[in-house]
């Protein structure tokens, strides 16, 4: 709770479950580095749950938090827990500086993450931007938002084949089209904003080598100068839209005084938004389409849902908290801290494994089971929480809602087109997105 | 500073007396700048995340109304701790017509 003093979250100390010989083992070999556990992570996430619920990662170099009532504890407490020491002191993990002086050389500069900071800085930053996906306004979004994914749908469904890829055809495309169109730039770019959004999130993955830094800073660097020229250009001439507004954004201090964000902040803003407003609500959509064809009933309750706002918005919510698509975010330790009664470092790296959190069968009983009418659905951790929960999340499950409204109208009988083991995922500690999904489906 | 008064009980059962409250300022924004036990206001504001609950006391509830269907929704995800007069703090803002207004913060959603 907000007024939970340190010392009685470090005084916290919840029961440990006896272990199973399998969890023994995997908790004993496991790591989220391994691709087999980052592809199937659940069952060394309940491992850790149960047995060792605050458990470092060698392998990884990183405290995992896996039980949902430390995950809360711990991102609302931006002070202990950084954000700014957990994102930027680990980014390009023992390749800092080269990544930093390629993007200086060749991406018009290296620009620190604004959002990915810690209070008061963050306050100032985070209240910027605030207003552009609030509830409501992200509801007056919904017609136009219906049309873009509708049409999208529609000219899949055009070329006649029965076939398509879920994610590179559908998911990762609507995305990419709605944020677009948000920030005022331009469309048809799909293929290039798609690989660029895969360089940025490589910087959370933990999973680069050097010839994969090289490759993710050039793609950065492309992105980056292109964003700089429609900054550009919006500072001559705005426009109705969240660049020009960025450009032209003022901070207001604690004392009340305003200021003008910085070049380098815009940017990093801007990208931020780009790169979140697409990636994650793709994944998102993604695994809607693996549940619908892989989870027994999931199509029929898709139908039902959708005839009922109520039981949609609860629908898409138990989807986000049954198939979190952020599965675990970092954290730095500010001092030596007790969670749950382990030790955490001064300067430890940390992640929040959110996908475990909404797997814990303390707040969500049968969490496998996928089950809309849960009373306390609103807990789940998959926008993570604290005062860096997404500031999306509105416009996210606008998203998700919308693709599984016009899915359930335009498409039947959809299947995958590939054996479920055949699915391959991204490599990364921070997402769970399936990479590509061959489906066939029949028109409605 | 304003003059409008609020009374708020935190989840820990304290009662919070607060009397320059300016108009315009939500129950969320009150509560989170004065450390009030229980309203978090993740998302801002943005009606977005259900951290900020309150219950209206019951004769302040034809002046503060129902809440909206976007509203009604977030609510709804937190639904074994909502009651009749449940709302979210962002999206009531103060105004003179609630001087005086008394809410007590929903404890948050366990299972």
């Amino acid at each position: 709770m907000a007024t939970q003093t340190t010392e009685e979250m470090e005084a916290k100390v919840s029961e440990r479950v006896a272990l199973t010989s399998d969890e023994e083992k995997v908790l004993k070999e496991g790591s989220l580095t391994d691709f087999g556990i980052q592809a199937q992570p659940r069952e060394y996430f309940r491992a850790m749950r149960h047995g060792d619920p605050v458990h470092y990662d060698e392998k990884l170099g990183s405290w995992l938090i896996t039980r949902h009532e430390d995950i809360w504890d711990v991102q609302a407490d931006p002070h202990t827990f950084s954000v700014h020491h957990g994102y930027h002191d680990f980014q390009a993990r023992g390749l800092q500086d080269e990544f930093r002086g390629y993007l200086r050389e060749h991406g018009g500069g290296y620009f620190p993450d604004a959002i990915m900071s810690d209070p008061p800085y963050h306050t100032r930053i985070r209240k910027l931007m605030e207003n552009a996906f609030t509830a409501h306004r992200v509801k007056d979004l919904e017609p136009r938002i219906t049309e873009v994914v509708s049409n999208l749908i529609s000219e899949v469904i055009e070329r006649g084949d029965g076939k398509c890829d879920a994610v590179k055809d559908i998911a990762v495309p609507l995305t990419i089209r709605i944020i677009v169109e948000q920030l005022g730039l331009d469309q048809g770019m799909e293929d290039e904003i798609s690989k660029w959004s895969g360089a940025v999130t490589a910087q959370i993955s933990a999973m680069q080598n050097r010839d994969t830094m090289i490759e993710n800073a050039k793609l950065m660097s492309e992105l980056q100068l292109y964003l700089i020229g429609k900054m550009k250009e919006r500072e001559q001439d705005p426009r109705e839209d969240m660049i020009s507004d960025l450009v032209h954004a003022e901070v207001t201090n604690e004392d009340g005084t305003k200021e003008k964000l910085t070049f380098e902040e815009a940017v990093s803003l801007v990208r931020a938004t780009l790169i979140a407003g697409n990636d994650t609500t793709a994944t998102a959509i993604g695994n809607l389409f693996y549940v619908l064809t892989t989870k027994p009933g999931m199509a029929e309750l898709l139908q039902e849902s959708v005839q009922e706002e109520r039981m949609l918005n609860r629908f898409v919510e138990e989807h986000l908290r049954n198939e979190p698509p952020v599965r675990a975010l970092s954290r730095a330790a500010t001092r030596d801290v007790k969670v749950n009664g382990t030790t955490i470092p001064e300067g430890a790296h940390m992640l929040l494994v959110y996908a475990s959190g909404n797997d814990d069968e303390t707040y969500f009983p049968e969490p496998r089971e996928f089950d809309p009418t849960r009373p306390n659905l609103g807990r789940h951790v998959a926008f993570g929480g604290g005062p860096h929960r997404c500031i999306g999340l509105a416009l996210a499950r606008m998203e998700v809602k919308v693709a599984a409204r016009e899915i359930a109208r335009q498409m039947k009988n959809i299947k995958l087109a590939i054996p479920e083991e055949d699915l391959t995922y991204l490599k990364t500690v921070a997402t769970r997105t399936i990479e590509s999904m061959p489906i066939t489906y029949e028109k409605r | 500073m304003g003059n409008l008064t609020v009374k708020m009980t935190d989840t820990q059962g304290v009662v919070h007396s607060f009397d320059s409250v300016e108009e315009g300022t939500s129950l969320m924004e009150l509560g989170k700048q004065n450390g009030v036990s229980g309203i978090m206001g993740d998302c801002g504001g943005g009606c977005a995340c259900a951290t900020c609950h309150v219950y209206v006391d019951q004769s302040w509830w034809d002046k503060v109304g129902a809440p909206d269907e976007i509203e009604y929704a977030m609510l709804d995800m937190v639904a074994d701790v909502m009651q009749d007069t449940s709302r979210l703090g962002c999206q009531i803002k103060m105004k003179s017509e609630l001087d005086g207004i008394e809410v007590v913060v929903a404890p948050a959603s366990s299972y």
